[in-house]
């Protein structure tokens, strides 16, 4: 069974079909690619299956459950975490904080408990920071641990992106962009980055990048979106090689 | 960062002898409006709560700590009320607006969120507060006299104890929000206003946490005027008007909302600032919102964080070095493999 299943999901805003009976699978363990043009809704389709945007029509299945009506907040806690193409970190606080929150988000801590300093909050505080070190260890951010996150270059604030949304301890990574502007040499290091994390974490991806060489390298599985629909998908070798992806989106690049 | 450390606790411990001595000089007048200051202080400190570190403005301040006043007064001297139990109700009354506020508050922030508040505040003013209304609830009386508390079998009634009883309200206050802000509960409110979408895509539910921060905000402000209503040993709605409300936004603006400094600095200056300009000079107190419109023009223009939170920002730049962004070419790509995370 899928672990992310989409069905025939729809939704228009005013006169623009953004999306039109999308259906999609990600299964776990994989990492799957969602390539398309700008504007073909990849972004919209993330924010739908992150609660942020109600579809008009379709169904958003997580785990077997069908999310109509959770919350963001509440998908998190099933397992879901994501990054975001326009950076949202926590620019004025620091990387060490920025992992920490989610963290917190799950931690049984009350503003009781940490007004009055108690033993708990104080437990709670020391191994949230313990696992957010570890964390930024693993992305290579523990020297910057304590600048502000504003104030890190592009490459390290889309390694900030990774770091959070694993501190959260998905099953499900929705990564939006993550190549977005690094440099060749960074977007290589990048598919590394994200085999690691899924060899450690144990972490199902899907992956919605304009870097052809990213996704091609990176994903088992990949899906076209062309003006909100579905227009082909499969293997990376046969998604390459499909005359309609070809016209819609690589004969652009070419 | 231990000479900051040091430099901190110097501070504090300074400001705190300095704030118990120097009152044990002064004439009973002036100790009142210490008290005064200190209760302001109060109310500036909600606002570092709210404004510094969720990032939401409000300009009914003074409602809530009507609340508080109301309450206590009412329950002290209409019906006779223990203070403290009185206080508790009050201060939990208040957190109840508080949180009421918060929910209309919730999807707004910025000018609709400070409009909003206003609407709040005269809200108040004109029903809420209106002379007769809480008649029924006091048993008849059109005005309150609660007698000055005692605390641990200390009486009150002196105006250097009841200062030095204020004084360490908000020293305690203070400390609260201090923990407040270095613990989960400030990384979590300054997450939600830094970015309310990432916020709630790592799991936090904004709804919680903004009522969560009016609730112990407006607490704070109850609390307030719990302890005004027995300094003055009346309650009027005059003193909770909306303007005071204005005023005390300004100054927590104007000294900054980022720092728990802020608070005593923002009382004293209040209380006392507003004292000066009428004994040593020929303006009448309407001046002092001149002054302080004017403070806050200067400090939007030279300092925007706020006056405290600057000079702190200045004496901390001076104790640590900037570190040096390592740059990206020195970066080393991420390639190693460390132990298990997770």
């Amino acid at each position: 069974m899928a672990l992310l299943d989409l069905t025939e999901v729809s939704i228009r805003f005013g006169g623009v079909q953004a999306l039109l009976d999308v259906s999609l699978q990600v299964r776990e363990g994989e990492i799957v690619g969602l390539i398309g043009p700008n504007g073909a809704g990849k972004t919209t389709l993330f924010n739908c299956i992150t609660g942020v945007l109600r579809p008009d029509s379709g169904h958003i299945a997580y785990d077997g459950k069908d999310l109509a009506g959770v919350k963001t907040h509440r998908r998190a806690r099933l397992g879901m975490a994501r990054t975001f193409q326009n950076l949202q970190l926590f620019g004025r606080m620091s990387v060490l904080e920025n992992v920490m929150v989610p963290i917190d988000a799950f931690s049984p801590g009350t503003p009781v408990g940490d007004a009055f300093r108690l033993p708990t909050a104080r437990f709670e505080e020391r191994k949230a920071e313990e696992r957010a070190r570890a964390l930024l260890y693993f992305l290579d951010l523990l020297d910057v641990a304590d600048l502000q996150a504003g104030d890190l270059s592009v490459g390290m604030q889309r390694r900030l992106e990774l770091a959070r949304a694993l501190a959260s301890n998905p099953r499900l990574l929705l990564l939006d962009e993550p190549a977005a502007g690094l440099d060749a040499r960074e977007t290589a290091a990048l598919a590394d980055v994200l085999f690691r994390i899924r060899e450690q974490f144990k972490v199902t991806m899907l992956l919605v990048d304009h870097d052809m060489a990213l996704v091609m390298r990176a994903c088992d599985h990949i899906y076209v979106l062309d003006f909100g629909r579905i227009i082909s998908e499969g293997p990376p070798e046969d998604v390459r090689d499909d005359p309609e992806v070809i016209q819609a989106y690589l004969g652009e690049v070419a | 960062m231990s000479d900051l450390r040091l430099v901190r606790w110097t501070a504090v411990g300074v400001g705190v002898a300095l704030g118990v001595l120097i009152p044990a000089l002064l004439t009973d007048f002036l100790r009142t409006l210490a008290a005064d200051a200190a209760i302001a202080g109060l109310i500036v400190l909600s606002l570092v709560l709210l404004t510094g570190m969720v990032g939401q403005i409000s300009f009914c301040q003074y409602s809530f700590a009507a609340m508080g006043a109301f309450t206590v007064g009412s329950l002290v001297a209409g019906h006779h009320w223990d203070f403290w139990l009185a206080l508790l109700v009050g201060v939990f009354f208040a957190a109840v607006v508080g949180v009421l506020v918060g929910f209309v508050a919730l999807r707004l922030s910025g000018l609709f969120l400070a409009i909003l508040t206003i609407g709040v505040a005269l809200f108040f003013d004109r029903f809420v507060l209106a002379a007769g209304n809480w008649n029924s609830f006091s048993g008849g009386l059109s005005s309150w006299r609660p007698g000055r508390p005692s605390f641990f079998g200390i009486g009150l009634r002196g105006e250097y104890a009841f200062y030095l009883f204020a004084f360490g309200v908000l020293l305690a206050a203070c400390l609260l929000v201090w923990n407040l802000r270095t613990g989960k509960t400030g990384r979590v409110l300054r997450a939600v206003r830094e970015s309310e979408v990432a916020a709630s895509t790592v799991g936090l539910n904004l709804t919680a946490w903004k009522l969560t921060a009016f609730g112990i905000s407006a607490a704070l402000a109850g609390l307030a005027g719990g302890l005004a209503a027995v300094r003055v040993g009346s309650v009027s709605a005059g003193s909770y008007d909306f303007l005071h409300s204005i005023s005390i936004a300004a100054i927590a603006i104007v000294f900054g909302a980022g720092s728990i400094a802020s608070a005593p600095a923002g009382g004293i200056f209040l209380i006392f600032g507003r004292e000066a300009l009428i004994d040593w000079t020929p303006f009448s107190t309407q001046w002092f919102d001149v002054i302080l419109g004017a403070g806050l023009i200067f400090q939007l223009v030279h300092a925007p964080d706020g006056v405290v939170v600057d000079i702190e920002r200045r004496i901390t730049r001076r104790l640590r070095p900037p570190r040096q962004m390592p740059s990206e070419s020195e970066q080393r790509s991420p390639e190693r493999v460390p132990a298990e995370v997770g």
